[in-house]
Parts: structure tokens; sequence; C-alpha cells
């Protein structure tokens, strides 16, 4: 087995994650369910990846994440942190202070409102009947109907907290609150606060410590899958965690996603705030860069018109952005989970299984040195037709990486594709040596030819769990093919109306990140190096002397050359 | 006002009032953690929105579970938590005494003194009532052997404020033999060298000392012992798993076969290293009834694990990088990296080696050590909350006695300091000071009461009665403090009630300089948020 630790550091890296795991979960329940498509049941994806399995002192088995989520004091809404699985649910027995017999004060909050879906979770708990989704009765489906359109309906309104939608059980190790003892929560928000509240108390300890509980039970660890919210302070708080991963577990490669919400891409009113958020994003990009070995920047400042045309996203939701990048970073990591057949031999499930560590290899030591990787994503992806829509999907995928260049002529580019689940015509599952034939050719049909190109396909296309958001535009059929007539001003369509939808997901090594490496590294010298800068002294602030900025600068630049070694004589003359 | 001009949303607070409010933060922040002092405190369990449970008597805790917003209050709860860093203790005693000296200095205020008088009059008064705590120390000689029982006493007054009785008093001996036996003469005392471990145990509170190690994990080979007497310990940071290098991750073998090849070569690299462990074991332990223990920070893979516990090894691996070291202090020999060259020299020694489970926890006992010079307190509680209580004031309590041993002093407790400080400053400093600092003097005298004050009025005594009392004594020349039971005042010495010479010293250092820089405020100003609305 080869199993991957999943660190999610921040908000909205929780964000994202809640929905990652809820695919996971969802593709248990279906592989357990017998009324589910029978393509759910292959059992070639092996779960154990990314799950662990464990026992309560109770003796009560359980199968969890084997996952860390790091995020500010506050913001698990109604879960507590030690989940409620191993028996630490409050009771009066817990009440009791078996520590003191002198007086007691006794502060209780008022309990967080859990919405109508957490309610319902914990309500089938209870009475845990067992009887899945497939009920005989006529009045009873329209009955559950009902009720789930209800559910949906309180998280369209209101999600305040990734765990609203969230319908994993975590393990105690798992949720971790950093308290940062009297920081604001809304001025968490550049690389300097992290720091501070990271030096301050064990945390640092404290994550490291959860790390090492799950790392001890693998056997053959393959890789930790690392989602970071580099928007604010989390970023530094990364920084310290990835520091002491490559510290201790050297050769345990780290595929890290750092990610950003729509939100957070709204300008800051002022000179100072823009200052301050340009030197966060150069120094926090460098920073993480120079822990990893493959970093892959996610997050646009709007997918509401930079996506397919048959998705409807609202940028201001967290909730809706969260899971386009959930269903890409769940794409990605299906290879990671699929038999390791001998690379000749092929299946009519499944191909192309990789290793965390051959992907970072492969994107990022190949041709040449570059640890930053575009991620791109075909939602729902296109159908297989041998006739008209040969050499489609590139057409289809659409970077979530922001500020990237036109990729077109790049000889040594290195590209990763992922297809599950594609459809051939209507709801048929195409072939896997059809899709692999009609990729293939697509990129032969190519003027300039990749370096390297890998490809892993999967028959099994992404289930989307009831509480995921109604994202779907009216032409979306309930497999995800397009449907041919168009409904008129047609509702968006949610998790009542597709059950699955095919995707494809593409990483790839190539010039085109250029402009973002390159903002960066502008950014840190105008204020940061350059002569009299205004944010000489906020870097100090950080903690940063002047030779670790030039640190900074000279990686960022080496970048730069790995990437475009024309670029030299061009920053030299600048100089 | 310019700033206005810059903003005219900012707020000023004029000097009465930004001084107002600075005096009302002092004294709601004393308000809150009033409660918790001394051992007739008030013990406050958090239940937080998601049912998470927070118990505590410790005032440091508590100021960091609130939320606090008022921009002075943090200034104070920042110091007071400081002082918790640098001494381990104290940080109610702390807050309590700015807030006692900012009441004190609003009455002169009131009265039309200017805040510059009092603070020079603190300053005056801080350096003698230091001078006063050198006198009034209790010397405590460390020596080769040091004093236990001097070092139960202040372990137990330190632990009895935050547990009952019965449980502070088993844990004083805990505690005491913790540090005695990390304890190196002439070096500083390195707490980290004893492990805090805990259990949940369902009806058990229940703390003890464990002489060696106590490791939360286990081996994970089915055939390996649970349980070994006479073990040789092996502590080593080899990496024993197969791990692809760098430059064969890759997929570009030409075939199957290639491939293969290169797995198996990896593969006999470890399977040489775990064989050198075993050739090891095989020499000293062939002919005797003794095992063999291997601790590993680095990975064990499943076929080295399958070839040590075919050998008889127990194997543990992924061990905490700070447990390497207390293994070697516990149990002896050194921690390797590499494992050429292992000789006889290499091993520590362990009487008792086993495991112990519940649920998918395990942990494993490293016990029976021959001159341990690190040890493990072994904390069982029935939930996280009250762990977490108990393990708190373990931490304290060990501060406690590290601080003795490296101050080689006590001072004589149960309010017993406060008063005789306050008599010699009003009797001897006062008359030395000329003009209205006067008045900062006796602001300060009356302040350091505040701490025999709140020690009656938590046990439910009448104040005044109390610190009458307690000043006759002192005027009749007996240093004595307060019973907390009848509210009569005692000898300390013979209660045995002690604190710790430096949290004393640190609160009288820094209570004073953050209390005159909140006097010497003159304006307030924020902008963008309104500070008069309360939060």
């Amino acid at each position: 087995m080869r199993e991957i630790v999943t660190i999610q550091v921040g908000d909205y890296a929780n964000y994202i994650g809640s929905h990652f795991w809820n695919f996971q979960d969802e593709l248990l329940g279906l592989a357990e369910d017998p009324g589910a498509d029978p393509v759910f049941k292959n059992g070639l994806l092996d779960m154990d990846v990314f799950y662990r399995a464990g026992e309560t002192q109770q003796g009560i088995f359980t199968y969890c994440p084997r996952m860390i989520s790091i995020g500010s004091r506050g913001s698990l809404g109604s879960l507590s942190t030690s989940g409620t699985l191993y028996g630490n649910i409050p009771s009066a027995d817990s009440m009791a202070i078996a520590t003191w017999t002198g007086n007691a004060a006794r502060s209780v909050a008022e309990p967080y409102k859990k919405n109508l879906f957490l309610q319902s979770l914990s309500e089938e708990d209870h009475d845990d009947s067992g009887i899945p989704a497939s009920d005989s009765k006529e009045g009873d489906s329209s009955h559950r109907r009902e009720r789930d359109k209800d559910r949906i309906e309180c998280l369209e309104n209101g999600v305040n907290s990734w765990t609203d939608y969230s319908k994993v059980q975590y393990h105690p190790k798992t949720l971790y609150e950093l308290k940062g003892s009297w920081a604001d929560v809304n001025k968490f928000d550049d690389y300097g606060i992290g720091r501070d509240v990271i030096a301050e108390g064990s945390h640092a300890e404290e994550m490291n410590e959860r790390l090492r509980f799950f790392i001890e039970e693998c056997d053959h660890i393959q890789g930790i899958q690392f989602i970071v919210d580099d928007s604010g302070g989390f970023s530094s708080v990364a920084v310290e965690y990835l520091e002491n991963i490559a510290d201790e577990y050297a050769n345990t490669p780290v595929l890290l996603y750092n990610v950003r919400d729509p939100v957070s891409h709204a300008l800051p009113i002022n000179q100072r705030g823009l200052i301050t958020r340009a030197l966060h994003d150069a120094v926090s990009f460098s920073k993480l860069a120079s822990f990893s070995k493959l970093m892959v920047p996610v997050g646009l400042p709007s997918l509401r018109s930079n996506l397919s045309p048959l998705l409807h996203v609202k940028d201001e939701k967290l909730f809706y952005s969260s899971a386009i990048y959930a269903a890409a970073i769940h794409s990605i990591s299906v290879p990671f989970r699929l038999e390791p057949l001998r690379p000749s031999t092929n299946s009519t499930y499944a191909s192309g299984a990789l290793e965390i560590g051959e992907i970072v290899h492969l994107l990022a030591g190949q041709a040449r040195q570059n640890p930053v990787t575009i991620l791109d994503l075909a939602m729902p992806a296109p159908s297989f037709t041998e006739e008209n829509n040969r050499g489609a999907i590139l057409k289809y995928l659409n970077p979530l990486t922001p500020e990237i260049g036109e990729d077109d002529e790049d000889p040594y580019a290195v590209e990763s594709v992922t297809v599950h689940g594609a459809l051939h015509s209507g709801c048929n599952r195409a072939l896997i040596s059809q899709v692999k034939n009609s990729i293939c050719a697509e990129y032969e049909g190519r003027s300039i030819k990749l370096k390297f190109l890998h490809l892993s396909m999967f028959l099994c296309p992404l289930p989307i769990p009831l509480p995921f958001p109604s994202i779907f535009t009216s032409r979306v059929g309930r497999h995800g093919e397009l449907l041919e007539h168009e409904f008129e001003g047609g509702e968006p369509k949610g998790s009542l109306d597709v059950e699955s939808v095919p995707i494809a997901a593409r990483l790839r090594s190539s010039k085109a990140i250029l402009p973002f490496i390159e903002t960066r590294y502008m950014n840190l010298h105008k204020y940061g190096l350059a002569r009299g800068s205004r944010g000489d002294e906020l870097l100090r602030d950080w903690g940063f002397g002047r030779e670790e900025v030039e640190d900074m600068g000279e990686n960022m630049s080496r970048m730069l050359l790995a990437l475009d070694p024309l670029s030299e004589e061009a920053s030299s003359d600048s100089d | 006002m310019s700033i206005r001009l810059l903003n005219p949303n900012a707020e000023v607070l004029n000097k009465s009032a930004a001084l107002h409010m600075n005096i009302n933060a002092a004294k709601g922040l004393q308000d809150v953690l009033k409660t918790n002092l001394g051992p007739k405190g008030t013990i406050k369990m958090l239940v937080g929105g998601a049912g998470d449970i927070k118990l505590t008597k410790d005032g440091n805790t508590l100021l960091k579970e609130m939320q606090i917003q008022n921009p002075t209050a943090i200034m104070i709860a920042r110091t007071a938590v400081a002082q918790d860093d640098t001494s381990g203790d104290g940080t109610t005693s702390t807050v309590l005494f700015i807030g006692e000296l900012m009441k004190q200095s609003e009455r002169c205020i009131d009265e039309g003194t200017h805040p510059r008088f009092l603070v020079d009059g603190f300053d005056i008064a801080k350096r003698a009532t230091l001078e006063f705590l050198e006198k009034f120390k209790t010397p405590v000689v460390m020596g080769e052997v040091p004093d236990k029982e001097i070092l139960k006493m202040v372990a137990r007054t330190t632990l009895r404020t935050k547990l009952y009785e019965a449980l502070a008093d088993q844990l004083t001996d805990i505690v005491v033999n913790a540090v005695l036996c990390i304890r190196k003469p002439d070096e500083p005392i390195d707490l980290f060298m004893v492990e805090i471990m805990h259990m949940r145990h369902k009806f058990d509170v229940d703390t003890r000392l464990v002489e060696g190690l106590v490791l939360d994990h286990g081996s994970r080979h089915p055939d390996m012992k649970r349980r070994a007497e006479n073990c040789y310990i092996l502590t080593c940071n080899v990496s024993l798993e197969y791990e692809k290098s760098e430059i064969n991750a890759g997929f570009f073998y030409s075939n199957a076969e290639q491939r293969e090849k290169m797995v198996a070569a990896e593969r006999r690299q470890v399977d040489e290293r775990v064989k050198k462990i075993i050739d090891l074991k095989n020499k000293v332990c062939s002919g005797n009834d003794k095992n063999f223990v291997v601790i590993n920070q680095k990975g064990i893979d499943p076929p080295s694990l399958d070839l040590l516990a075919r050998a008889g090894i127990i194997a543990l691996r992924r061990a905490k990088r700070r447990n390497m070291e207390r293994l070697v202090l516990a149990c002896g020999g050194e921690a390797v990296d590499s494992v050429d060259d292992l000789t006889e020299d290499c091993l520590g020694w362990a009487g008792l080696v086993h495991e112990h489970v519940l649920g998918e926890e395990k942990y494993t006992f490293v016990e029976n050590v021959k001159n341990p010079r690190s040890c493990t307190i072994l904390i069982k509680g029935p939930n996280d909350h009250t762990i977490a209580q108990i393990k708190d004031a373990v931490r304290d309590g060990l501060r406690s006695v590290k601080n003795t041993i490296e101050d080689e002093a006590v001072v004589l407790g149960a309010g017993s300091f406060e008063v005789a400080a306050r008599k010699y400053l009003m009797d001897s400093v006062k008359k030395t000071v000329h003009g209205r600092a006067q008045l900062g003097v006796e602001a300060f005298a009356e302040a350091l009461l505040v701490i025999p004050k709140t020690l009656a009025e938590n046990s439910g005594l009448d104040t005044q009665d109390v610190i009458v009392a307690l000043k006759g004594e002192h005027d009749r020349g007996n240093v004595v403090g307060l019973n907390q039971h009848t509210g009569e005042p005692i000898d300390p010495h013979m209660e045995g009630i002690f604190d710790n010479y430096s949290v004393k010293r640190q609160i009288i250092n820094s209570g004073p300089v953050i209390a005159s820089q909140l006097l010497l405020v003159d304006e307030v100003i924020r902008a963008g948020r309104n500070m008069r609305k309360p939060s």
C-alpha cells in the first residue's frame, strides 16, 4: 500500500478539502450501495491510500481520512475539534470536575446551531437503519426528494464554515485550531502575522506531532498532499510545516497546492495595502517554493467567466468555487490510487497509475527544473465521440492557475493528463482505448510537440454528493452528458439532477507560468530590494534580513532562468 | 487635531478619558482573574459553542482562552503571559497587582495628583521592594544533594492552587523526583527531558512517574513480543525502508525486468542495514536470555520488520525526535546515525519493555533502567480536558522545582511577603522620599496587599479583619501569612508554604512598569473602530 497523508492549512484549503473528502465519502458509499452504477464498484481505486482504519477504545472500528486540518480558531463552526467518532461527546459526565473540590464556575457558550444538512446527518447516525437511497415506496421517495431539496437549499443559502457541508467524520488528531492568542481573525492576512502566531506557544510542535502520528502508521508513504490557503497568514504556518517535513521526512515528496479564493483577489484600498499584498505574495511564493518539489498555484480571480459555459459558479460563495478546485484535485489524485500495473499492460478500467514521487519527478525534474505547475480542468469533460469531437479535449481544458501566459510553443513542456469517467455518446462510457487514441491523436496533431506526456485514465466519473453547489447549467445531463435541447432559462442544476460528471484534469509544466513568477519577482525587487524601497521595514517586521530577501530574489530569478534562458540578458540589462 | 484632518472617523480620547479607559480595563481584567488565586480559588470550565471543553484554574491559560479586544487589556495580558513564559507561574498575581496599582492610582489622580508623581514613586518603591526581597528571601543550599523537603514544599504550594489536595500531594513527590532525576549538578535544568505522556482512561484519575520512557506507539509487526525483560536498547536514526532514490524514481525502464532489477538492488541495501543490526543482536544476546529492542527515528518498512521479527527483535519506528535524546539519557548507550561499526557500547539497557494497548492507541514502556537521566510523567484521566488541566499543573509544578534549584532561594508565602514589604515601604522608605512621590510609594505599598486580600476573599473571609490581624502581627515583628481555613495568622515556615523567588521578583519588576506606561498615556487615538462600544 502506498499511503498519502493530506494536510490542509487555512480556511479556503479546508473548504476545498471538505468537498474533496465528500467526494471520497461518496465513492466509498457508492461502492457499498447495491443500487449504484456498477462503474463505481470495480474496486480499482484503492481508498486506503487516503484513509486509515482505526479502532476506538470501545472497540468500534473506524475509517477516517488520513488528514490534518489546520484552521483558525472558530473556523470549525459547529464541529468539535475532537470529532464525534472517538466518544468525546459532551455529556453530564464530562461536566463533572475531577481535579478540584473547591468552587467551580462554568461558562457555557451558546451551542452553535447546526444547519438542516448537519442535523439530518446526525439523525441518520442515531437511527442507524442502514437503508440506502433505494427506497421502494413511491411516496417515500418523493418525500425524500422534498427533504433533500430542503437540505440543499439550506446549503445554497448559507454556508458559514467548511464544516457546514462536510459529511465526513474525522479522527480526533485531524482537526487543529490555531489559537492566535489575541490576533484579530480579520487581520490574519499577511506573512508576518502567521509567523508571530506560530512562534507563540507550542503550535509547531503539536502540528508536527500529529503528522508523526499519521506517518508512523504508514508502511510505505508515497507522499504528502498539501493544500494551503496562501492568501494570508497561513502561508507562513505552512512554510513552518514544510520546513519540518523537509527536515524530518526528507525523502517523502510533497505535492503542494497553494490555493486562493476569488474574494481574496479583491484589491486593497490603499497604497500601503497594495505593497503589503505584493510583498506577501512574493515572499510566500518564494518560501513555499523553496520547501516543495512541486507546487501548483490554484485560484482564479473569477470563475464565472473563465470556465466551461456549462458551469455557473458564483464567485462570492466559497462553497461554490471550492467545489471546482476540489474536483480538479480529486482528479489529479486518481492515478495515485490506481493499482500500479506494469507499464506495458493495459486494463479495460484504468491505466496510467502514478505515484506522487513519480509525478513530481516527471513534472519538476524532467526537462528543466521548474517546480511551478499549471492546473487545468475540463468539467464536465467532453464526450469522446469518434466523428466530430476528436481533438476537442485540449480546447475544453481551462486553467485554474492565475496570471499565466499563452502556451503555444514550448518544446520543453511536460504534461500529465487524467481523464476519468469519460463518455462516448449519450450516457455510454468511452473505452479506455478510445480515450487514449483520441488524446494521443490530438497531441500528435500539435505543431510543437511536448517533451513528455503522461496519460492516466479511469472509467469511474466524479460522483456528485448531496452537499454540492448547484453549478451546472440546464444543458448538463444526469451523467454529465451534454443535452441536445436547451431549456431556456432553466434553473441551475445541482446534486439532485446530476449524479456524476466526467472530468479531465491536467498538470503542465510550461513556459506559460512565466508571468506568474515574474510578477512576484518584480514586486520583490520593486518594494523589497530596490534602494529606499517602501517595503523594507515591513520585511524586517516579518523577520527577514536583507540577505534573506536577496536570497529569495535569487531563487526566483533562477526559476525564471530555468524556464526562459533568454531572460538572463533582459534582467542583466535592467540592472 | 491633525488626526481628524487625516481621518474624520478617527476617535480621540483626551487625557482623563484615556486614563480612565486604562484603569477600567485593568480593573476589569483583575475582576476576571481574581477568583483564580490561591488554594481556595474557583476553577473555571469553559464550554465552547461546538462542545469543546476547557478546564483551568491557571491565569495564564484563562488569558489565552479569552478573546480580549480591549487594547489596554491586551497589553496587560501580554505582560502576564510573558511572566509565565519566563518564570512559569504568577500570571494571576501579575494581573492582580497591575489592576491594584491602577486602582490605587485612580484615587490619587481623582484627588488631583499628576500621574508623573505616582510613576516616580512606583519606581522608588519598586527598587526598594526588590532590595527588601533580597533580605527577606530564605536561602536554600543546593549542593550535591538538594534538600528534598524544601523542594516538596514549594511544589506543593504551587500544585495545591491548581488541583485538590490529595491529588496535589500525590503529584508533589512525582514532580520533585522527576526534576531530581534529570538534574545534573552545575548545569541548567532542561525540563524537556521530562516527558509528559497521557492516557485516556474511562474511570481513572491517576498519575505516576515512570523511571524511563513511555512512547506513544508500539511495534508494527504481529510476531514481535509485547513484553520483554533484560533488554538491550538500540537508539538509531537510520532509514530501514526502501525508498526510491531521486534518479530512479522514474518510469523509463526499457523493460519490466530492468525495473525489477533496480528495485532489487535498492532493497538489498536496506536488507544489509537490517542485517547489521541482527548481527549485533546475535553477538550480544546469544547464549543468554537477554532481549533486543530497536527504536528508530526513521521508518521501518514491513519487509525489514519481518526480518527483525524473525530474529526476535522488537522494533519501533518513527520515534519522536526528542525521544532520541531522552532514550539515551534514560537507558544509556548512544543514538547512532549509521549501522556501520555498531558495537555493544552503542547499546542502552532497560530491565523491562512492554506494550500497553487502548483501542488503536499503543504505548510502549521502557522501564527499570539503571541510572535514569530522563523520565516520564504518565497522566491518566477520564477525558481530554481533565488530562489537559493536570498537564498544565504538572508543568507548573516542574517549573517551581526547577526555579527553586536555580534560585537557591525561596520566599515565604501565604501573603506574608506582601504584608512585610508593605510595612517596610511605609515605615522605612516613605520617609526618605520627598514631595508627592510619597503618594506613589504609598499606593505601591497598598497595592501589594491585593494578594493577601484576594486570598482572604476567595476563602470567604472578611478582608478587613484579616488584613488588620496580619498587619498587627507584623508590627509586633512576627512574619506571618494567612491561614486559608480560619483567617488566623500563621507562620508560613511552619506550614511549609513557600513561593518561588524568581516569580515574586518578576511580578515586582513587571507590574509597575506596565502600570506606569498606562498611567502616562496622554491620548488614545484609534481609527476605524469604535472603542467605546462594548465588545
